[in-house]
C-alpha cells in the first residue's frame, strides 16, 4: 500500500516536473522577433534581406524573425510612433540622418553591453573607425554599422563617347562645359529631349546628392562644429549661383527638375534622358532594374566628384551608412542581438555586395573580398570614401536640411534671386541651431 | 391627478387610521415625491446608457486631443518636460507658419466655394427627371471614393513636366512647344493642387445639396407654375431659400474637412516649390515626424484645431437648436 501510494506520487511529481518545463521549452522555441528595413520593401534588396533572415532562422532554431517592410518616406513616423508607444520592430535599420535625434530620445537601446560581452573594442576594430561615430553617443554605442558608402558621378559611357567626350570632368568647369554637350536634341529638328544631368532637388534623396557640390566647391551646409550656417561662405554661394545657373541659364537639367527625386533621376539615367547623375554602387544596380535593355553592368560607369581647382580640403563627397538598431522596448534582447550579429557579420556583408553592389563598414570584407577587389564600381567609391564626411550628425539636422532646400527651390522658382535664397537660408538655419 | 389605477400600485396602499386628517392629500404627496425620484432616476437612466460611447469617444478623440494640448506646452513625450509658452510665441514671428496659414486660408476659401457651385450646379442636374439618372449618379460621385494620397498621385502625374498628360496634349494640339512646369512654379503648383482638390471634393457638397433639393416639397414648386413664375424665379424663390440650412451645413463640413486635408498636398506638391503651397496639415506632419518638433508641431495642431472650432460654431448652434 505505502510503495503504491510512494509510486503515485513519484508518478504525479515527474507528470508535475514535465508539465511545468514543457511550456517553458515550447516557449523558448518559440522567441519571435520582428526585423523592419525600408530595404525589405524594395525589390532586390527585400529579396537579399529575406534570405539572410531566412537563413539566419536556420541557424538559430529558437528565433523566429518577422519582417516588417516600411516606406522609407514612412519610416520614421512608423517607428518613432510605435516606439513612444513602447511597442515597435526588435530590430531595425536607420541612415545616420536621424540617428542622433533617436539617440537623444531613447528611442535605442545602448548596446555596449551586448558589446562587451563579445570584446569590446576588440569586436569593434573590425569596423571602420568613421563609421562608428554616427552609432556612438559619451562613448556608448547605441547600433551596429553595416554598410558605407560614398557619393560619386555615375555616367552612361555610351553617350559619353557618342558626343565625342574622352575624358570625365575634373572639375566643375569642366562638369558645365560637358552636361552643354551633351544636352541635345536626339532627333534633328526636334526639340530637345536629353539632358547632361538631373540633380535631385525633391525632398526624398536630396541630402546626400546636393551636399556634394557644396563640398566640390569647399563650401558646406555648416561649420565644422556643426553649431552655426556656413552658407554665408564664398564658396557656398559659388556652389548655390552654379547649381541655379545650370538649371535657368544653361538648361542642362530637364524641365521640372524640383520635382526629381532619387528615384525620377534613376529613371531618367535608364531611358537615356539624361547622362550623368549623383549616385553610388546601388545606382547600377536600381538603373539598370529600371531598364534591363540599357545593359547599366556594361553601359554605366563611375567618376570622383568634380572639385574646383584650388580648393585645399580634402572632402568633396558625402558619405552613406546603413546601422542596425535595437528597440528600448524588445522583450527579446538575447535574440535581437543574434539577429544583429547575424546581419553585420563578415559572410551577410559579403553576401550583400554580390547581391546589392554595397561596400560594408567592415574593413575585413572590403579589403579581402574578391568580388570587391575585382569591381570597377567599388574601387572608384572605396577611393572615395577617404575624401568623403558624414553630413552633420545633430538632431536640428533635419530642419536645416529641408529649410535649405525650400530655399533653393525658391531660387529656382525664381521667387527669390539666388542670393536672397541663400542668405535666408542662412539666417533660417542660424536661428534652428541657435534654438535649445 | 390620482387615478384608481395609480392608487393601486401605491407601495403601503393600507392606509388606515394613523393617517388622520387629510389622509388623500398626504398620500398624493408622498407618491408625488416618489414619482418625482422616479423621474429623476428616469432621467439619469439615459446618461448611464450613453456612458459607454461616450466613454469610448472620450478615450478615442479627448485623449489625443488632451495629449496634444499638453505636449503643445512642453508636458508630455518629451525628454525634459517642462512647462512652456515658447511654442506659441515662435509661430508669431515663423514665416513658414504664417505662410502655411495664408495658404490654407487662400486653399480652404477657394476649394470650399467651387465645391459648393459645382456641387449645386451636379445637385441640380442630377434632380432633373433624366434618363439613367443612378448611372449619372454614382459617375458624378466617383471623384469623392478615390483616396486622397492617391487622388493626389494621379494628379501628380497628370501635371507631370516631361511624361505627364496635360503637357502631351498641349504639345501635341500644337499649343505649346515646351513643356510647362505645371509643379515646379509656385503659382502654378498651388493652382493645380487647388484644381485636384476641386474635383476630388466636390460630390460631398453635392450629395447634401442633392438631399436637400429632393426634400423640397413639390406643390411649392405647383404653387409657383399657377403664378406664373420662371424658372429662374423658381430658382430664386423657392430651390435657394429651401438650400439655405444644406447650404451652410455642407459649408461648414466642407471647411473643416478642407482644413484638415494633408494626403492629397503630400503626394502632390509636397508643399512646393519651397513652401508656396504648404497648409498647416503638412507643416505639422513635418515638424512632428520629420523634424521632431513635437510641441511646435503640437502647438500648430491646436491653432488648427482651435479655428476649426470657431468654424464649426453655427453649425454646432443649429444642430443643437434643431432648426433643420
Amino acid at each position: 500500500m505505502i510503495r503504491k501510494a510512494l509510486l503515485m506520487i513519484f508518478m504525479l511529481s515527474v507528470a508535475t516536473t514535465f508539465h511545468l518545463t514543457m511550456p517553458l521549452s515550447v516557449s523558448a522555441k518559440e522567441v519571435t522577433i520582428s526585423y523592419s528595413d525600408w530595404q525589405l520593401a524594395q525589390d532586390i534588396w527585400g529579396r537579399s534581406l529575406r534570405e539572410a533572415i531566412a537563413e539566419f532562422e536556420r541557424l538559430n532554431p529558437g528565433i523566429k524573425v518577422e519582417s516588417e517592410p516600411v516606406a522609407l518616406a514612412q519610416r520614421d513616423v512608423k517607428f518613432t510612433t510605435a516606439i513612444r508607444a513602447g511597442a515597435g520592430p526588435d530590430v531595425f535599420a536607420l541612415d545616420a540622418n536621424p540617428v542622433k535625434q533617436y539617440i537623444k530620445e531613447g528611442w535605442v537601446k545602448d548596446l555596449t553591453p551586448f558589446i562587451e560581452k563579445e570584446g569590446g573594442k576588440q569586436w569593434l576594430s573590425d569596423f571602420y573607425p568613421f563609421c562608428l561615430m554616427p552609432v556612438t553617443e559619451d562613448g556608448k554605442v547605441y547600433g551596429i554599422p553595416k554598410n558605407v558608402v560614398a557619393m560619386v558621378i555615375v555616367y552612361n559611357s555610351q553617350l559619353f563617347r557618342e558626343a565625342g567626350i574622352k575624358s570625365t570632368p575634373k572639375n566643375w568647369k569642366e562638369f558645365r562645359d560637358v552636361c552643354k554637350k551633351l544636352t541635345k536634341a536626339t532627333k534633328p529638328g526636334g526639340p530637345v529631349d536629353q539632358w547632361g544631368v538631373a540633380f535631385v532637388l525633391a525632398k526624398a534623396c536630396f541630402d546626400l546628392r546636393f551636399s556634394v557640390v557644396l563640398r566640390g566647391f569647399g563650401g558646406d551646409f555648416l561649420t565644422p562644429d556643426w553649431k552655426h550656417s556656413a552658407l554665408n561662405t564664398p564658396e557656398a554661394k559659388e556652389a548655390f549661383n552654379y547649381v541655379v545657373d545650370l538649371i535657368l541659364k544653361d538648361k542642362v537639367m530637364p524641365p521640372g527638375v524640383t520635382q526629381v527625386d532619387c528615384n525620377e533621376a534613376r529613371r531618367l539615367l535608364a531611358f537615356k534622358k539624361t547622362t550623368m547623375k549623383i549616385g553610388t554602387m546601388w545606382s547600377i544596380t536600381e538603373v539598370s532594374g529600371f531598364n534591363p535593355d540599357l545593359h547599366g553592368w556594361e553601359v554605366l560607369e563611375m567618376f570622383p566628384v568634380p572639385q574646383k581647382e584650388g580648393v585645399k580640403s580634402k572632402i568633396r563627397s558625402t558619405l552613406y551608412q546603413k546601422s542596425i538598431f535595437m528597440n528600448p522596448n524588445t522583450k527579446h534582447p538575447e535574440a535581437a542581438w543574434k539577429l544583429m550579429k547575424f546581419l553585420t557579420d563578415k559572410k551577410q556583408m559579403e553576401k550583400w555586395f554580390v547581391d546589392n553592389n554595397m561596400l560594408s563598414c567592415r574593413k575585413s570584407v572590403n579589403d579581402t573580398y574578391g568580388p570587391i577587389l575585382q569591381s570597377k564600381y567599388a574601387s572608384v567609391v572605396k577611393k572615395e570614401i577617404e575624401n568623403a564626411a558624414f553630413l552633420p550628425l545633430i538632431p536640428q539636422w533635419p530642419e536645416c536640411l529641408e529649410t535649405f532646400r525650400q530655399n533653393l527651390q525658391a531660387a529656382i522658382a525664381k521667387q527669390k534671386t539666388a542670393d536672397q535664397a541663400l542668405k535666408d537660408a542662412h539666417n533660417q538655419i542660424e536661428a534652428i541651431l541657435a534654438r535649445k | 391627478m390620482l387615478t384608481t389605477k395609480s392608487r393601486q400600485f401605491w407601495p403601503g396602499n393600507n392606509i388606515g387610521e394613523e393617517e388622520g386628517a387629510f389622509p388623500l392629500l398626504k398620500r398624493y404627496k408622498a407618491h408625488e415625491s416618489k414619482d418625482s425620484i422616479m423621474r429623476i432616476h428616469d432621467r439619469y437612466k439615459c446618461y448611464f446608457f450613453i456612458l459607454p460611447a461616450f466613454l469610448l469617444l472620450v478615450s478615442i478623440l479627448g485623449f489625443p486631443a488632451i495629449a496634444a494640448v499638453l505636449q503643445s506646452f512642453n508636458l508630455v513625450w518629451v525628454s525634459k518636460p517642462s512647462f512652456t509658452l515658447s511654442s506659441y510665441g515662435r509661430l508669431l514671428y515663423d514665416i513658414e507658419f504664417l505662410t502655411s496659414l495664408l495658404n490654407t486660408f487662400i486653399f480652404v476659401f477657394t476649394t470650399v466655394s467651387f465645391h459648393l457651385l459645382i456641387g449645386l450646379g451636379a445637385a441640380l442636374l442630377l434632380n432633373m427627371e433624366i434618363k439613367r439618372r443612378h448611372f449619372f449618379r454614382v459617375i458624378a460621385i466617383l471623384p469623392w471614393t478615390v483616396p486622397d494620397v492617391i487622388g493626389g498621385l494621379i494628379w501628380k502625374f497628370i501635371f507631370d513636366t516631361l511624361p505627364g498628360f496635360v503637357n502631351a496634349v498641349l504639345i501635341r494640339g500644337g499649343f505649346l512647344v515646351e513643356p510647362i512646369d505645371w509643379l515646379g512654379r509656385p503659382h502654378l503648383a498651388f493652382s493645380c493642387f487647388i484644381f485636384a482638390e476641386i474635383w476630388r471634393g466636390y460630390p460631398f457638397a453635392m450629395l447634401i445639396l442633392l438631399a436637400g433639393l429632393q426634400a423640397i416639397p413639390r406643390q411649392q414648386y405647383e404653387a409657383g407654375a399657377i403664378d406664373g413664375a420662371s424658372p429662374l424665379q423658381n430658382f430664386l424663390y423657392i430651390t435657394l431659400p429651401n438650400l439655405k440650412y444644406m447650404f451652410i451645413i455642407a459649408m461648414i463640413l466642407d471647411t473643416i474637412w478642407e482644413c484638415r486635408l494633408f494626403g492629397m498636398v503630400y503626394s502632390m506638391t509636397g508643399g512646393g516649390p519651397g513652401y508656396a503651397s504648404q497648409v498647416l496639415s503638412l507643416l505639422t506632419y513635418k515638424h512632428y515626424f520629420q523634424f521632431f518638433n513635437t510641441s511646435y508641431a503640437a502647438s500648430i495642431a491646436v491653432v488648427l484645431a482651435m479655428v476649426m472650432l470657431i468654424i464649426s460654431i453655427p453649425y454646432l448652434r443649429m444642430t443643437m437648436r434643431r432648426e433643420i
